[in-house]
């Protein structure tokens, strides 16, 4: 069992670092994400080619950054509620820890998200102030002022050529446009004809091959006769001024003439106008992008903040539910411990304080897991045991009543009921006189109980007699044999335990043996003396008769009749006593006793034709193994006591049933009942009435019925006898069917004897 | 002689396989860019093209016509400086797989309006010639004729079927890679043609 424990902890652990590495592998792949970013960013920002390849996946790893955390975040969002929902242990503490944490971490990025978006914003105008504009502007006034002075000069000059040239020709145009290009530093004059022929030119570089032809607007503006003006920039960053200029008509020259001539702009003022022009250039261009500029540092940041707070948040829950899940998993266990769960073991979270406490519990659940094993298998030794006296207590014959001081029932056996006449498997926790109110048995018993607790006795043993039952015959009553005896406990607290047996048979057969011993010595000691008595009183009369005076003589034969007569009668009762008290072999037969009884009933109506005997007889029974002749006198004796019962009745009314009966454990039983409508027995010697000597008629020896039972009894069947509610007396025999069955109910009541005797 | 071949067919645009371009469009879309003003929105067509072989050295002729409106004057005299770039790709046709990308130029000139001078300036970007034009449809003009451009010479076809597709963009150049790098999607000074496609034999 301990090892199981240990195991159990080290799968727990284990799983709890396969999480832990889960954690840090995920964690891991995420800064490696963020590293890739960084590091498109940084090759983008180097080289702007590598920037235009890389530029989608750097969007693209943004946005798949976003949507996973807010993926992740949602998850955990929804567990989060729906555990705080369903009152989850811990859920309350990982709530409050996130709205902390969250608080903590957003509240400070909104603030600096808001600061660096007005910071940007105000920032970026700050380039485009209207000052830097307008000083842009100024020095292109400026630029372009120098430069118109320095166009105007070489038009105005170009035009006085033009017109000087018109009146010459030939060799003095050359030697004029030579001078003139030396004077004024053009790099190029040439005198143009019709369709763009060169008439002649003077060039700065002659090596540098044929002058370059006019432009199209240059001839178009030349040709309608008005100068034309131009101010063209080079790719070196310097200007280049050309200036066409028709010539006037000339006699000498009939085509029309013009002439172009190219000054550069002097190196000085070329290069300030080149650098304002680039800084217009580069303020325009910048300028151009204030607003995108804008929308981007403001999308830049917020997809930065979002990023940041979607990370700061599922990191706030995430690290919430790690620091609760050690306490979770602690009310877990708690619950389940309270519950009857002592298997329970939860993983080691850390070696700080919290893996000591969770250390601890698992100790504790490790001690209380013994000590729940051998309270259960001391439980169980103590349920065997009581199944155990249970059994025995069932077993038992003796009943055994256990009783708090109010007579409450703390237990009862089976034998208990029994012999009370009632049912006492569910009297447990219910009071004994509230039981009682329907058993009159048993209310003698508790009221004999209350009144010995009552003068505070609390062990005693005594014999308890008791009236009545539940049904009204001889058996009803009995003789019980209690023991009382406090059982140990607290003060108010204490029970008592009484043991009590049922002695009614024992005495009944203590009884029977008493009368059967003054039968037999009635029979031997009185029946001896009466035939000499007789015998002499006989001869008395024989022989003094005759000679006796006839006054004398009469009171002789008075009274040797009188003798006569009464040793007779003592004769009668004698041998009666005899027949009680022998015991002579039974003479087993099978026989209808259906048949008997009719016979037996025919032989009445003969005798008394005013006997109005009623049969009852069951189909069924067909024969029984029996003495036939002692079966015939318990009939004899049962009609002739019903017939003197009902002598002076007005409808006098005997009726004679059998039946066929079958007991569960004692095989079939000839049930005979003898029942008539006359006074009944006297209810003072109703549990007596089959005792010798008890009778209530005036001629009666009262031997009839203790005969009877004797003869009952030697078959092994059971005699009863009870008044009818109706009216009358009612005598019920059970017989025996088959003689194995009679054999086998005498050995089983030889042993009852026994058992009792040893009791 | 220099042989000529004109485009026997126009074929509309071919869409390439680019999942990355589709993402970032996507990803456009999402962030809501595209809802900014659209200056550089007029005709942006390559009118026609074709090539001549001359001397074993195959040429590209093309027409382009680009978009000319108020806001691009504007920007123009404001300081901004538009970057001019046509593209020529030639593929060979391969059956079951991708075609094999031959050659892929860019003819990238710049344009700029010169305020000192009043004029606008074209520059080639590669070798650094400029030409300057009294007016912006002048320059437009001038950059959208394209002749004798060498685009692919014989030995480098070995058989089998060709495709030659141009294309022109307009954008916005002159740009720093910092700032570049944060106006990657607010940029809309940035536009492109269809391809125009035409099969070259051998």
């Amino acid at each position: 069992m301990v090892s199981a424990g240990v195991n159990d902890d080290r799968d727990a652990t284990q799983r709890l670092r396969a999480r832990r590495r889960g954690a840090w592998s995920l964690a891991l792949w995420g800064v490696v994400g963020l590293g890739a970013l960084l590091l498109l960013l940084a090759k983008s920002v180097q080289n702007s080619s590598e920037f235009g390849r890389l530029q989608p996946w750097i969007l693209l790893l943004n946005i798949a950054g976003v949507l996973t955390l807010t993926v992740l975040l949602v998850r955990k969002l929804w567990q989060l509620v729906r555990d705080y929902r369903n009152h989850v242990p811990g859920s309350r503490l990982t709530a409050r820890t996130v709205i902390i944490f969250g608080s903590l971490v957003v509240a400070p990025l909104l603030i600096v998200y808001l600061s660096s978006l007005e910071f940007l914003n105000r920032g970026i105008d700050s380039w485009f102030r209207v000052e830097v504009r307008q000083g842009l502007k100024d020095a292109l006034v400026l630029s372009r002022a120098a430069l118109d002075l320095r166009v105007e000069e070489c038009a105005r000059r170009t035009e006085l050529l033009a017109r000087s040239l018109g009146a010459r020709s030939g060799v003095e145009i050359q030697t004029r446009l030579d001078e003139e290009r030396r004077a004024t530093a053009a790099s190029e004059i040439v005198l143009f004809g019709d369709h763009e022929r060169i008439l002649t030119a003077s060039l700065d570089n002659p090596l540098a091959g044929v002058p370059i032809a006019p432009p199209a607007d240059l001839v178009r503006r030349v040709n309608d006769h008005r100068p034309y003006v131009s101010l063209e920039p080079q790719a070196n960053g310097r200007y280049l001024i050309r200036i066409g200029a028709p010539l006037g008509a000339s006699p000498d020259s009939p085509e029309d003439r013009y002439v172009m001539a190219v000054y550069p702009v002097p190196t000085q003022l070329a290069a300030l106008s080149d650098a304002v022009q680039r800084s217009y250039s580069q303020y325009g261009n910048l300028a151009a992008l204030r607003q995108p500029l804008k929308y981007s540092f403001s999308l830049t940041l917020t997809l930065v903040l979002l990023l940041a707070m979607l990370a700061a948040c599922y990191g706030a829950i995430f690290s919430a539910q790690r620091l609760a899940r050690p306490v979770q998993d602690l009310i877990a266990g708690t619950r389940a411990v309270g519950k009857g769960d002592f298997d329970t073991r939860l993983p080691l979270p850390s070696r700080d304080e919290m893996g000591f406490l969770v250390h601890s519990f698992n100790d504790m659940t490790k001690r209380l897991r013994r000590a729940h094993e051998e309270a259960t298998r001391s439980q169980q030794a103590v349920e065997r045991e009581r199944e155990r006296l249970a059994i025995i207590l069932a077993r038992l014959s003796t009943g055994v009543l256990a009783v708090d001081r109010t007579l409450t029932v703390r237990m009862a056996n089976e034998a208990a009921g029994a012999i009370l006449g009632t049912d006492l498997s569910a009297a447990t926790g219910r009071s004994l006189p509230e039981l009682s109110a329907s058993n009159e048995r048993l209310g003698q018993f508790v009221a004999a109980l209350a009144v010995r607790f009552a003068r505070g006795r609390e062990e005693w043993r005594e014999q308890l007699d008791l009236e009545g039952g539940p049904t009204h015959g001889t058996l009803a009553r009995r003789n019980l044999m209690c023991a009382c005896t406090q059982l140990p406990g607290e003060e108010g607290d204490r029970g008592y335990v009484i043991v009590f047996d049922d002695i009614t048979t024992l005495l009944q057969a203590q009884r029977d043996a008493a009368w059967g011993e003054v039968a037999r010595r009635l029979a031997h000691e009185i029946k001896n003396p009466l035939t000499p008595i007789q015998l002499s009183a006989e001869r008395l009369r024989r022989r003094l008769l005759a000679s006796m005076a006839p006054r004398d003589a009469e009171i002789l034969e008075r009274a040797t009749h009188t003798i006569v007569q009464q040793v007779e009668s003592m004769q009668q009762m004698v041998n009666a006593f005899s027949e009680y008290a022998r015991a002579p072999e039974m003479r087993v037969s099978r026989f209808s006793l259906n048949q008997l009884v009719t016979e037996v009933a025919e032989l009445y109506r003969s005798q008394d034709p005013r006997a109005a005997i009623h049969l009852s007889l069951d189909e069924r029974l067909e024969s029984i193994e029996a003495d036939r002749g002692r079966v015939r006198q318990i009939l004899n004796n049962l009609v002739t006591n019903a017939l003197e019962a009902l002598e002076g009745a007005a409808q006098p009314r005997l009726e004679i049933a059998t039946r066929l009966e079958s007991g569960a454990e004692e095989g079939q039983y000839a049930a005979m009942s003898v029942c008539d409508n006359g006074p009944g027995f006297q209810r003072e010697l109703l549990g007596r009435v089959f005792d010798p000597y008890v009778t209530s008629k005036p001629k009666g020896t009262g031997l009839g019925l203790a005969i009877v039972k004797k003869i009952v009894e030697e078959h092994g069947g059971r005699i009863d006898a009870e008044n009818r509610p109706e009216g009358g007396a009612l005598v019920r025999v059970l017989l025996p069917v088959v003689d194995s069955t009679r054999k086998a109910a005498g050995a089983r009541d030889r042993r009852e004897q026994l058992r009792r005797e040893r009791a | 002689m220099p042989r000529r071949f004109s485009p026997p067919e126009r074929s509309p645009a071919r869409s390439r396989p680019s999942l990355i371009r589709l993402a970032c469009a996507l990803l456009l879309a999402l962030t809501g860019t595209l809802a900014l003003a659209n200056a550089l929105d007029g005709v942006l067509q390559v009118g026609s093209a074709y090539v001549n072989f001359d001397h074993g050295v195959i040429q590209l002729y093309a027409r382009v016509q680009y978009p000319l409106n108020p806001a691009i004057r504007e920007a123009l005299q404001d300081g901004v400086t538009l970057t001019f770039d046509l593209e020529a790709r030639v593929d060979r046709v391969r059956h079951l797989w991708f075609d094999a990308n031959v050659v892929d130029l860019t003819l990238r000139r710049e344009l700029a309006y010169h305020v000192v001078t009043d004029r606008f300036v074209v520059r080639d970007v590669r070798s650094g010639e400029q030409k300057s034009f009294d007016t912006l449809k002048e320059a437009l003009a001038y950059l959208g004729k394209v002749d004798n451009w060498p685009i692919l010479v014989e030995p480098q076809l070995d058989g089998g079927r060709y495709i030659i597709s141009v294309r022109a963009g307009v954008r916005r150049g002159k740009l720093p890679a910092s700032l570049r790098a944060l106006l990657f999607w607010t940029d809309d000074w940035q536009r492109v043609s269809k391809w125009y496609s035409w099969s070259l034999p051998v």
